[in-house]
């Protein structure tokens, strides 16, 4: 019994280490983003929710039409746990003459 | 408006302002694929070439002095209503309102390819305007096939509701294929090129393709099964009542909205205020021209308090109506689902 709440607390304590390299990958993720306007605003991108292929597919598709990306690996962690397929859909944007008339 | 973009616009209508029959200009939705060019009516040039006896370069007063034609028509894109697709696939999140009735009018296609003297070997038109991809993102070109070139309705549009076309929506000029997929309407036109054979690039292949059966959700479909997307699916939607509007028992409600059906005509707009247990027909406005849209209304006295699921549903003159559950497809094309709001009756 004992062993076993050891080995849970070594789990535990090893899978918030693990949240925290997470947190710090997902960051950089979030700053590498933003070098992604070069052709379009970050709505677009922002609007989506995708599965971790999906996200695959269409950072190879952004490469081939001319997106340089320097951090791969980071900028994937951060948009499958931003907007991954099973996160909410953001509140519409709307602009300011429609806000006027709601 | 719904700005799903900044930069390129992508703008989409609120569904309240598609309850008239025509959608004004500054309510209407905007689809960019790329940025905007800079072009002014007074400098723009539309040159025609390929397979064409007679090479043209025309100028916006050119096309004014060939005879003119009005056509109300729908442009909807054809990504329209992707976001209720599951499993979902990239893409704009458009809701309902990628999609607007507007009077477009200019020079037939019809007589800029007979001055053009195009070649009986032209199969195709490429259209090609002014904007251009940044890197390596390709440019967007669309061939269009001679058949649907020489329908009297197929213009460049000069004009939109009454006022020169804002370059917005492609102004000075932009093609106007009624009845087919926004994607077809090539803005700030300027290069026709008349050819024998489809154009290859991105987004005639493999861009704005669909399945010619069905796929399952979810699963890919090998390219030799897409064929082009061209004429639209039938579809009807509540302008109002908004989706969980709130309403006192005694105040009739007036359900309305647009119903159009591609290259085909509507035939009847059926509405249910039970969830789709029982339907009852709403009225038409009187029939417009082919390929713009109708309104239909209904009037609603609801009997007790509770909440209603509302459903409309429109079945056009070719037999088509609109499906509880559309074909997925791996772009999240012609979504026209049997339209649904909540409304809350308040005692
Ligand atoms: C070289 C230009 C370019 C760069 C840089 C670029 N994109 Fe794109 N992106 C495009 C184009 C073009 C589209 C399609 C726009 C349209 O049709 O509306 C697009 C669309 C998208 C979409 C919408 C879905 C789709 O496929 O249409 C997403 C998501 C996206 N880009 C993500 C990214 C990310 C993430 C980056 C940064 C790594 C990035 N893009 C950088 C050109 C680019």
């Amino acid at each position: 019994m004992r062993r076993l709440i050891v080995l849970a607390a070594a789990v535990a304590s090893a899978s918030s280490l693990l949240g925290a390299a997470d947190a710090a990958l997902i960051e950089r993720g979030k700053a590498e983003e933003k070098r992604c306007v070069g052709c379009h605003s970050l709505t677009i991108i922002g609007s989506q929710r995708l599965s971790k292929t999906g996200w695959e597919r269409e950072l190879d598709k952004m490469v081939r039409w001319g997106s340089d990306i320097k951090d791969r690996e980071a900028l994937m962690a951060y948009l499958v746990a931003t907007y991954g397929d099973g996160k909410p859909m953001p509140k519409p944007t709307l602009s300011a003459d429609a806000s006027a008339s709601k | 408006m719904i700005v799903h973009n900044d930069f390129p616009e992508d703008l989409e209508s609120l569904p309240e302002y598609l309850s008239t029959w025509i959608t004004p200009n500054d309510a209407f939705f905007v689809r960019q694929h790329l940025p905007r060019p800079r072009t002014s009516a007074e400098t723009h040039k539309v040159e025609v070439g390929g397979l064409a006896a007679n090479k043209l370069s025309l100028s916006i007063a050119d096309l004014r002095k060939l005879p003119q034609v009005s056509v109300p028509a729908v442009l909807e894109c054809a990504g329209n209503g992707r976001s209720y697709f599951r499993p979902k696939m990239p893409g704009l999140q458009w809701t309902k309102g990628a999609i607007g009735n507007a009077e477009w009018r200019g020079p037939r296609l019809a007589d800029i390819l007979a001055k053009a003297r195009a070649s009986t070997k032209a199969q195709f038109a490429d259209f090609d305007g002014l904007d251009v991809g940044v890197g390596k993102t390709p440019d967007f070109i669309r061939s269009i096939p001679m058949r649907k070139l020489q329908h009297p309705s197929t213009i460049l549009a000069l004009d939109m509701n009454g006022v020169p076309l804002p370059d917005l929506h492609g102004g000075p000029v932009r093609l106007v294929v009624p009845g087919w997929d926004g994607a077809s309407w090539v803005k700030w036109v300027s290069r026709i090129e008349l050819a024998d054979k489809m154009h290859t690039g991105f987004y005639m292949n493999p861009a704005y393709r669909y399945p010619k059966n069905p796929v399952a959700p979810g699963s890919a479909a090998k390219p030799e099964d897409l064929d082009v997307l061209e004429g639209m699916a039938v579809k009807s939607f509540f302008a109002r009542p908004a989706d969980q509007t709130k309403v006192q028992l005694g105040t009739p409600v007036t359900l309305t909205g647009p119903a159009w059906a591609g290259e085909h005509n509507v035939a009847r707009v059926d509405v249910s205020t039970d969830g789709g247990a029982t339907w009852k027909t709403a009225s038409l406005s009187a029939q417009g021209r082919e390929f713009s849209w109708r309104i239909w209304k209904s009037e609603w006295r609801p009997a007790k308090p509770g909440y209603y699921t509302l459903c409309c549903r429109a079945t056009d003159t070719a037999g088509r109506t609109q499906p509880i559950e559309p074909a997925w497809n791996p772009s999240g094309y012609l979504w026209n689902a049997v339209d649904r709001v909540g409304v809350l009756v308040e005692g």
